[in-house]
């Protein structure tokens, strides 16, 4: 539900209602007003991204008033990082977004050093990057599609674009019975090679990982301004795999870097999608978007500032930071994911 | 500092195991290039040449090549007999590779799907 009208200060507020948040979204540009005095939380996230995605929203969460921020600095690693240390002990928690820090296959987990060291330029403010809620999350997502849609159905052919990143959302979908292709080998080096079975794709990352996350990070994933742009070679080249099924899953900007014209109405699971986002996908053809962050403004956000956000709700040390905190606080919230019909 | 001949018996140590990797070929049949692998501190230059998944080296130097890889000759032989991986001599300046962005690291893909633990 969506109520427009304009403020004290006379700038435009957008009010939503979605399930278990309200958002008051400021179009003017202008900083929102001190609401909640010391019990206003403020939550940043400093993303490797594209600034034209910056935005900021108020939200009311489980009844904590909180100030939600994303600031992009077009890949700019050295921005990022001064960025992240004027913030550190400003704020009450902060998302990295942008880049993943820990990848997880099954019980291991990986550092990408890059991510690491913006990471640790953070002394006192809790910081996240997505991969504690990701785990939980996303698990929890495939498993109300598959119980309570029609979206997933056994033998349906999946492409995640990525899935070390995501490594909880593909082992859901092959429960589920799900007919796995997983494109990490192709869209992230280029290597026209789809791993097919849960088994293949945990070899292959236990060989990689552990140097492929001390690569630059720009080589193994579009940051900045590429993150506007399509590849149009590889768009071309691999646009069989986007073609050849039924389901696209996985990191939105490795899909979109990659998305050929001519979908014919695919379901997409992913987040962080923008107005513009969805825009795009309808032009290209998918037929249903599945997000599994929360919509506020017209916008998923990344899973880093959702765990942020829950960090700062549940204000514990994050090395006390479980699963099941998570998942309670997920239950509380009674959390869906967004299903959107494009009308392909 | 390694000889010119441990620089070549490390590439055809890399390029055996290249071209017994049934996966590894299959993985590259559409990746057709030209890569020099040239000694900072010995006489010593190899090219590779890779046609429709199947790896050949020679020694000496061939024109154009798509990607060129450079190092001190310890480095080299190190990289391709799998005693240390690519990365971390690419990352300190080491190892220098000139080509595109995404031969690099594809590159970087083959050497850790030969040598990665």
């Amino acid at each position: 539900m969506k109520r427009a009208g304009t403020d004290r200060a006379g700038y435009r507020t957008d009010t939503f209602i979605s399930g278990f948040f309200w958002i008051q979204w400021k179009t003017g540009g202008r900083q929102p007003p001190e609401t909640g005095g010391l019990f206003l939380k403020r939550v940043v996230s400093v993303s490797l991204g594209s600034s034209g995605r910056d935005h900021k929203v108020n939200i009311e969460l489980l009844g904590q008033e909180m100030e939600i921020t994303r600031t992009g600095t077009d890949g700019d690693f050295e921005r990022a990082l001064e960025l992240l240390q004027e913030l550190d002990g400003q704020v009450d928690a902060i998302g990295l977004g942008g880049i993943d820090v820990y990848l997880f296959v099954k019980e291991k987990r990986y550092a990408i050093q890059d991510g690491l060291k913006l990471m640790e330029a953070v002394k006192k403010t809790p910081v996240v990057d997505g991969s504690g809620l990701k785990n939980t999350l996303e698990r929890e997502v495939i498993r109300i599609l598959a119980r309570e849609t029609d979206l997933l159905k056994k033998s349906a052919r999946v492409m995640m674009v990525s899935s070390v990143d995501r490594f909880g959302m593909a082992e859901a979908l092959a429960e589920v019975g799900c007919d796995m292709t997983f494109g990490d080998l192709v869209f992230t080096a280029g290597i026209p090679y789809a791993i097919k079975t849960m088994a293949e794709l945990e070899e292959i990352a236990y060989k990689l990982l552990p140097e492929i996350t001390k690569m630059p990070f720009h080589l193994i994933y579009p940051t900045g301004k590429k993150q506007e742009s399509q590849d149009e070679d590889k768009v071309k080249k691999f646009a069989h795999y986007y073609h050849d099924t039924d389901i696209i899953a996985g990191d939105f900007h490795l899909i979109r870097r990659f998305m050929p014209a001519g979908m014919n109405g695919q379901v997409m699971i992913t987040n962080t999608t923008t107005g513009a986002d969805i825009e795009f996908l309808r032009e290209k053809g998918i037929g249903t978007l599945v997000t599994t962050t929360p919509e506020y403004g017209g916008r998923s956000f990344g899973t880093n500032v959702m765990e942020a956000a829950l960090v700062a709700i549940l204000n514990k040390d994050l090395t006390q930071i479980t699963e099941q905190d998570y998942l309670d606080l997920l239950h509380k919230l009674d959390f869906r994911p967004r299903i959107l019909e494009l009308g392909n | 500092m390694a000889t010119h001949e441990e620089i070549k018996e490390a590439l055809e140590d890399f390029t055996e195991n290249f071209n017994n990797n049934e996966r590894l070929k299959l993985m590259n049949k559409d990746w057709n290039r030209v890569v020099v692998i040239k000694a900072t501190d010995v006489d010593s230059v190899h090219s590779w040449i890779l046609q429709d998944g199947h790896l050949t080296l020679q020694e000496g130097f061939l024109d154009d090549p798509d990607l060129t890889v450079s190092a001190d000759s310890e480095t080299l032989a190190d990289v391709f007999y799998g005693d240390v991986t690519p990365i971390e001599p690419y990352n300190d300046g080491t190892l220098r590779i000139i080509g595109s962005e995404d031969d690099i690291t594809r590159l970087d893909f083959i050497c850790l799907m030969i040598w990665g633990e």
